[in-house]
């Protein structure tokens, strides 16, 4: 094998193994694990010792991503379903070959620890912002999943938050650590499209939704499901099973959830980074036309976020317009360019499937290095906007104009007020 | 708001009509008649015994257009413990001052759970006026409400809110002083954004000397270090032995771009322990500082292996042709780790004078070096073809397989032809792998692809089967019209090796152009196992690319009609149902005559008909009363309107018009589909004049009819 050779497997086995960091700049570069200072036996002092808050279905699948990383110590888990709870501890005590993890049903109990480094979140989106600042005030560094906010201010709110205590935060937008988004991305910043002009993002429905009121039942025992837990932050209402989906309950800002917020945290993130965006937010938003929205950037660059037309590249589809050429990728892991020039004779990894696998390892490094990942509190702040600025011009079907340097809509009081929602006590960010 | 769908469990559609109305109306007579009389009718909502659902999903309205008016029945409800979120929620954005007033004065007579939220609404407005009252609330016997206040007042601030928290945070409650601590870091935070440094820093000071939380004291270090611009104290903090005062050094010090924080951190340097070195010069690294580049030259050199694999990683980054000599050590070093990482850091040195130096090191080197800087050509794709196909020939195999990956990363089209003959030809068998992955690497990066194929076309006479089969994988990579025949001619052979490989690789084609060459693989003619792959790979693109429905529907109709088994003939059936249209319906309702798959095909085409609406019906009636043969059909000119009032929507209906007679606009709505309504209040009609089959007809449609072509 030549060493080329060797250093394109040695890169596969590197992003298999997801030893791999970026910097503030979102600069793309890879720490190997020796250089972290655990190429060998790890000693304790270099664990990372992890909780879990809210281990349903998305809340499993990444719990068996940071349980592949060998410097993680998993300790506990809080969850308001009993189910859930013993769950999360089967999984992790039998990968430790212990009964040692903890389980709580309320995350204060959790976050009180002093011995916990980090935590992963995800509960349903109702709790993400303000279990992510709650665990930045408790001095814990947070993975969160998306959509990790509800409406602009508690974006906003999320990012001053983190730089404030200092604390390392990745939104669950894992599709910015897999190499064919990151290419795809890069080519666009970098100038190597020629001027960019449009970025393209696939919100997988534009519906807006509020979860409403649900018929009263019965509600059941504490211990086996905390409802009041369960509701948090969101507004009271009584207990019915079907909210006790966490995927459709208060999904976004109660008034305007759903939307492009589900997918656009990913594909718009992707768009925001691609259009080298990661602080800021279009200006100009027009409600859908025949499927398509569209907002524009200061710099007159286009993000259409649109159902329709994409190649056959697998889900959350993006696609990038310069001058000089184009590309468009998917989770397939392929992608298609104007030109394979473009390709500048680099080998990018195919990997499908969207895993987490290499975001959660690049948590974990930033949490050694307290560098800023890849998905920070910063750029998910200004991913969300984005999306959430599109949703209010969605339910109020009218064009708007946002200014990020204020984050205030112009000349737009309803859609000003539907920048935030209260929060119910005692919980607040 | 037409787009937007209330997921209500149970709650009222009254609420939501008022919410549509509203809204639109709003926005169509600010401040007029009617959403005055709108707004009355959501207070009178509120004022009912209407359902609690009702009430607070009529708050959420409120919360959008809500004034003054509005004000004294959401401050009732303030005092319900299950609606009083959803009030809060209009009151903490309705601009009129009476939302203060009215949650002020609830601030009196609450208690509990009740009351932290009215604290929390009033901190959200930044309510000034009300900070004597939260004040009042510091010495609450209720810890959770004790603690809203002094957060409270840390959010709005001003000078005494900061008195108030400053005295708390010396002499007030042990167990509040959490709380006061963080309202103290947030009325600072405030004096630092407005510029005034000073009181910042002397506030961020009294809460790092505090018996406080460790993470307060941290967020306080911060402060002072940004607020006093303190380096001393930023470099206590980087050679603390605290692991967490390190950490909050470190991501204060990336925070801050000037010259002595850079100093600071380059100080601390040889003061600390090897992992910590490392962290430092990752954080140097991210500075847009060419002063940091000596320092961490010098690490790469006396560091421990973990600073020395960062060196590498981060000289790729930011070094420059200075770096070369220090990586080009580390990559001909013992520790392949190292090795590997300063070879790639070599390959990504921005600076152009690089390539010169590579090439130049080139014709004088041997052995590793030789091999590593033909590993950086490839890399950094320097035109250097000469010296690399001479180093192919080396008679070290190392050497050979690191200029085979060079020039597979290099080559032009006109050079491709070496690269082939590597493949056809092998002058050493052990490099047939390698020969292989460079002419894929050079192949899918040509610019011109059809040219590209036609040399790899044309070397698949003579090759071996290996060889050929070798180049149907990489035509696959290429694609085109070349590759596509090639690749088909060679599924359609009698060769098995070659069949196997190009039917794969058909099955995987990326363009729709492979549709008839599947299709034609797929005849009943074919041979069975590759018959099977053809046509499943045709129905891939029926499914997964871009079609017109008319396309998509032809497609699926052809795959029925050839597929031997029912597996085939369902996977047709559900790409209709992925797809549904006009034409879709069409040939799932056709499919019900097809005996062993009629009770898909009937759940099917009503799947299909639920979902398209409009005409489905009639089309299924004609489809089932006289059949619904395809016709070769050409609008020629289509207005709508009445009398004068027509507008020409010619090219909208040729848009919409399939091979089956129907006309599938965009929505059952003329005006909608044909961008307004030319005569408002009139009925009016849609003309067609058309050709079908070689006769010119005409048709005439009421507006808003399902549109079907008659016969002639």
């Amino acid at each position: 094998m030549t060493v080329s050779e060797k250093i394109q497997a040695s890169r596969r086995r590197f992003l298999k193994t997801a030893v791999h960091a970026s910097t503030a700049l979102a600069v793309p570069q890879f720490i190997s694990g020796s250089a972290l200072g655990y190429g060998e036996a790890i000693a304790a002092s270099d664990r990372v010792v992890v909780g879990g808050i809210g281990i349903g279905n998305r809340g499993t699948y990444d719990l068996g991503c940071f349980l592949q990383q060998e410097d993680v110590q998993f300790v506990a888990v809080c969850d308001v379903k009993q189910t859930a709870r013993s769950r999360a501890k089967a999984t992790i005590d039998e990968k430790y070959g212990t009964k040692d993890c903890q389980t709580y049903r309320d995350l204060r109990v959790l976050l009180s620890r002093d011995d916990i480094d980090a935590v992963l979140i995800a509960t349903g989106p109702n709790w993400h912002a303000t279990a992510a600042t709650m665990a930045a005030k408790a001095g814990k560094d947070v993975y969160c999943e998306k959509p990790s906010t509800k409406n602009i201010t508690q974006s906003l709110d999320l990012a001053k938050v983190f730089r404030r205590t200092g604390r390392i935060f990745q939104a669950g937008t894992q599709r910015r650590n897999l190499p064919h988004f990151e290419f795809a991305c890069e080519l666009a910043r970098t100038g190597k499209l020629g001027k960019l002009r449009t970025v393209y993002a696939h919100p997988a429905g534009m519906s807006t939704v509020s979860s409403g009121w649900a018929t009263p039942e019965p509600e059941p025992a504490k211990e086996n499901v905390d409802w009041d837990l369960y509701l948090g932050p969101a507004a009271w209402r009584p207990f019915n099973k079907q909210h006790l989906d966490g995927f459709n309950f208060e999904k976004g800002g109660g008034m305007v959830g759903g939307g492009v917020l589900e997918w656009g945290s990913h594909c718009v993130d992707l768009c925001q980074w691609a259009a080298g965006a990661d602080t800021t937010a279009p200006v100009k938003y027009h409600p859908p036309q025949d499927g398509r929205l569209e907002a524009f950037y200061e710099d007159g660059v286009k993000l259409v976020i649109r159902g329709g037309g994409w190649m056959p590249l697998g889900s959350c589809p993006v696609r990038f317009e310069g001058d000089d050429g184009w590309i468009e990728t998917g989770d397939s892991g392929k992608f298609v360019l104007s030109s394979p020039d473009l390709l500048a004779g680099r080998e990018v990894e195919e990997i499908g499937g969207y895993p987490a696998t290499f975001h959660v390892r690049d948590f974990l490094n930033c949490v050694k290095t307290r560098l800023a990942p890849r998905a920070s509190a910063e750029v998910a702040c200004y991913a969300h906007i984005a999306c959430h600025a599109a949703n209010i011009a969605i339910f109020l079907d009218r064009p708007l104009t946002y200014d990020p340097l204020k984050n205030e809509f112009v000349g737009d009081d309803q859609a000003n007020r539907l920048r935030s929602e209260a929060l119910r006590a005692p919980w607040s960010i | 708001m037409n787009r937007s769908h209330w997921g209500l469990l149970g709650a009222s559609f009254l609420i939501l009509t008022m919410a549509i109305e509203f809204c639109c109306g709003a926005q169509a007579e600010p401040g007029g008649q009617t959403q005055r009389d709108r707004e009355s009718a959501l207070v009178a909502v509120l004022q009912s015994d209407a359902p609690k659902a009702e009430k607070a999903l009529t708050c959420k309205q409120l919360a959008v257009v809500g004034t003054a008016k509005s004000v004294p029945a959401l401050a009732k409800l303030v005092a319900d413990p299950e609606l009083t979120s959803w009030a809060r929620t209009a009151l903490e954005v309705i601009p009129d001052p009476s939302a203060d007033a009215a949650l002020r004065s609830a601030m009196r007579s609450l208690s509990g759970r009740s009351l932290v939220g009215v604290i929390n609404s009033l901190a959200v407005r930044r309510d000034a006026k009300a900070v004597e009252g939260i004040a009042a609330h510091l010495s609450n016997a209720d810890l959770q409400v004790a603690s809203a206040a002094a957060v409270a007042l840390g959010k709005i601030g001003g000078n005494t809110a900061a008195q108030v928290l400053e005295r708390a945070l010396a002499s007030g409650a042990v167990a509040v002083r959490p709380a006061v601590a963080q309202g103290c870091i947030l009325v600072a935070e405030q004096l630092l954004e407005a510029g005034r440094d000073g009181q910042a820093a002397a506030l961020y000071d009294k809460v790092r000397t505090a018996d406080v939380p460790a993470q307060r004291v941290r967020e306080a270090i911060r402060g002072v270090i940004l607020a006093r611009r303190s380096i001393p104290l930023l470099t206590e903090q980087l050679r603390a032995d605290d692991e967490e005062m390190f950490r909050i050094g470190l991501s204060t010090a990336n925070e801050l771009a000037s010259a002595d924080v850079t100093e600071s951190l380059v100080g601390a340097l040889d003061r600390v322990s090897p992992a910590r070195q490392a962290l430092i010069v990752l954080s140097l690294a991210q500075r847009d500082d060419d002063t940091v580049l000596p320092t961490i030259l010098q690490a790469a050199s006396r560091g421990s292996k973990n600073v020395r694999l960062n060196v590498m990683q981060v000289l790729g980054r930011i070094g420059d042709v200075t770096c070369m000599q220090t990586l080009l050590d580390a990559a001909v070093g013992a520790d392949t780790e190292i090795s590997e990482a300063a070879t790639r850091a070599l390959g990504a040195l921005a600076d152009p004078k690089v390539d010169a130096q590579v090439t130049t090191r080139l014709t004088h080197a041997n052995g590793r070096l030789r091999a590593t800087l033909i590993d950086v050509v490839g890399l950094r794709r320097i035109q250097a073809v000469a010296e690399l196909r001479k180093a192919a020939g080396d008679a070290d195999p190392a050497i050979r397989s690191s200029a085979l990956m060079a020039l597979g990363a290099t080559v032009s089209l006109h050079e491709l032809g070496y690269l082939i003959e590597r493949v056809t030809g092998p002058q050493y068998q052990r490099d047939t792998k390698v020969a292989r992955k460079a002419l894929l690497t050079a192949c899918v990066r040509m610019p011109d692809p059809e040219a590209c194929a036609a040399q790899l076309s044309s070397a698949m006479s003579g090759s071996s089967l290996s060889a050929q089969s070798a180049l149907l994988e990489i035509l696959g990579n290429v694609g085109g019209a070349t590759s596509l025949a090639t690749v088909g001619k060679a599924a359609a052979g009698d060769q098995v090796e070659l069949k196997e490989v190009a039917s794969r690789s058909l099955g995987k084609w990326m363009t729709p152009r492979a549709a008839p060459v599947l299709l034609e693989l797929a005849q009943p003619t074919a041979d069975q196992k590759y018959r099977i792959r053809a046509l499943r790979g045709y129905l891939r693109i029926a499914r997964q690319m871009k079609r017109t429905d008319a396309q998509r529907a032809e497609m699926c109709e052809q795959a029925l009609k050839v597929a031997a088994r029912d597996d085939e003939r369902l996977l047709a059936l559900k790409v209709l149902e992925i797809h549904p249209s006009m034409d879709t319906l069409v040939v799932a309702a056709t499919a019900r005559s097809i005996p062993s798959i009629a009770g898909d095909a009937r759940r099917v085409t009503r799947a299909i008909a639920q979902k398209v609406g409009g005409a489905a019906a009639e089309v299924l009636k004609l489809v089932e009363n006289e059949g619904f043969s395809p016709a070769k059909i050409e609008i020629i000119q289509a207005h709508y309107g009445i009398g004068d009032d027509t507008k020409e929507v010619t090219q909208v209906v040729k848009k919409s018009v399939g091979r089956l007679r129907i006309v599938s606009l965009v929505s059952p709505d003329y005006n909608t589909s044909f961008g307004g309504d030319p005569a408002p209040g009139r009925a009016k009609q849609l003309v067609v004049k058309y050709k079908i089959n070689g006769a010119i007809r005409e048709a005439s449609f009421m507006e808003n009819a399902p549109i079907i072509l008659p016969m002639p």
